[in-house]
């Protein structure tokens, strides 16, 4: 294998795309040629910084607000097709009765899919858990502004979870040590609503997700709209162009926060619900 | 009618979740807050007309970064005068410099790379032709090498060496931001 060669398969090499001898040919190449070699650490490094480092900027909500109302208005779907209506030519006002039922009825149906459309797709939590979503979607953005979010850079989860030995009075439970769909970067010390909580900060590519853990005692938890997710009930919301998830484990309480997919946040919530 | 209207209420609910993504990538292609917000806002504009050429069960991100990239492209035309441009697919790699190809193989990359800060790496990536730009973005955002080359519109092949030497210029930018 060529030096070209090998520097064409070092990304599909990183992402597991090769087949098992590419892969065994390119390692046999990197273990000789130490220029190759370095190429694949400055790329891998180039890699983790984009994926861990580079800033995302989210949308503001004004202008989420706006295209939710604009597709909520239908202006996508093609003009029916006018429909042939009997009227007689001689009366004018008939005929601006059927121009106005034509202007007037589809704004009508556009205002109503607006009203039923908008407030779903920013729905607030349910009663209870109003106040804890928009605090956990706070305790986010604070942390993505913060110029200094982590405390402790992650060096996996078993250097994370001791360091918080001493400045929580509870022990924060959470087992999932990251994984390559959801790298640990670190964590800090925190707050969340009269309380101190345990962040733990997990990226999903550019995205970053942050998990709580607090004392669950004494919160207003959501009793309605929960969701039986693994050995969990979870409370699943979307705030603020955010997914939040709240769900509690024996006395601690946890809310995992990220503008990612909500599918791919239930997938970290399977995985920590699972080790935890 | 009523099931056009469901269908297309549901793929706008779909779509509106790309919305942080979209906005993303449209301001690292347009370098500003503003430009992004209007970028943004005639993609969902021209999906929302589209919306019943979009053929379900395929990849609603990639199309929708598919009109993103060509909304930007049909009112971005005059910033294509970075040399950068088009020398993403040229066949002969422009050699680096004698010190910068000592530097690109030193520890010192390495060690600068570790250490490189966001603000560093977005000024590089900005620094970047847009050519360069979309194919690392649209990489870090998970879509496949097809689907990239289905979003720019070129040959899976281009896409992977687009993406290997737009990930080299990248190197070498931030070599600029070394102290």
């Amino acid at each position: 294998m060529t030096c070209e060669e090998a520097r064409a398969l070092l990304l599909d090499a990183r992402r597991g795309r090769l087949s098992a001898g590419m892969q065994a040919a390119l390692d046999a190449h990197l273990a000789g040629c130490a220029a190759c070699a370095h190429e694949n650490a400055a790329d891998a490094l180039l890699g983790e910084a984009l994926e861990g480092r580079l800033p995302q900027h989210a949308a503001p909500l004004a202008l989420k607000r706006r295209l939710a109302a604009s597709w909520s208005a239908g202006d996508a779907l093609p003009s029916p097709p006018p429909v042939a209506r009997p009227t007689a030519p001689s009366s004018a006002r008939a005929a601006w009765g059927a121009r106005w039922r034509r202007a007037v009825v589809p704004a009508l149906a556009a205002a109503v899919l607006v009203l039923a459309l908008v407030p779903l797709y920013y729905r607030q939590a349910g009663d209870g858990g109003a106040g804890m979503v928009t605090e956990a979607v706070n305790d986010h953005l604070r942390l993505l502004t913060a110029q200094h979010p982590l405390d402790i850079e992650s060096g996996g989860i078993h250097q994370v979870k001791p360091w918080f030995e001493g400045r929580l009075d509870f022990a924060p439970v959470v087992r999932f040590e990251g994984d390559a769909d959801f790298p640990l970067r670190g964590g800090a010390i925190g707050y969340y609503l009269d309380r101190k909580a345990a962040v733990f900060v997990f990226n999903r590519r550019l995205h970053v997700v942050t998990l709580l853990v607090f004392p669950a005692q004494g919160l207003p938890w959501p009793r309605r709209g929960l969701e039986r997710i693994g050995p969990v009930e979870a409370q699943v919301t979307a705030s603020r162009g955010f997914n939040t998830i709240l769900w509690r484990e024996g006395d601690l309480g946890y809310a995992l926060v990220s503008d990612v997919d909500r599918t791919d946040l239930l997938a970290l919530l399977g995985k920590l619900a699972a080790s935890s | 009618m009523e099931s056009e209207r469901a269908d297309a209420a549901a793929l706008g609910r779909e779509a509106l979740a790309y919305a942080d993504t979209l906005y993303n990538l449209a301001r690292y292609l347009t370098r500003s807050p503003t430009d992004a917000e209007d970028l943004v806002q005639e993609t969902y504009a021209r999906a929302l007309s589209a919306a019943h050429q979009f053929t379900p069960g395929t990849n609603l991100k990639a199309w929708l970064f598919r009109i993103l990239r060509n909304t930007f492209l049909s009112h971005h035309r005059h910033e294509r005068h970075n040399p950068t441009v088009g020398g993403l697919d040229t066949v002969v790699a422009v050699a680096p410099s004698p010190e910068s190809a000592r530097w690109l193989r030193g520890d010192v990359e390495l060690d600068r790379l570790r250490k490189v800060v966001g603000e560093e790496i977005e000024r590089a990536l900005e620094s970047l032709s847009e050519e360069a730009r979309i194919v690392i973005l649209l990489d870090l955002e998970g879509l496949t090498e097809v689907e990239v080359a289905q979003v720019v519109g070129c040959a899976v092949g281009t896409v992977k060496s687009r993406l290997a030497r737009a990930r080299a210029a990248l190197r070498e930018k931030l070599r600029d931001y070394a102290p």
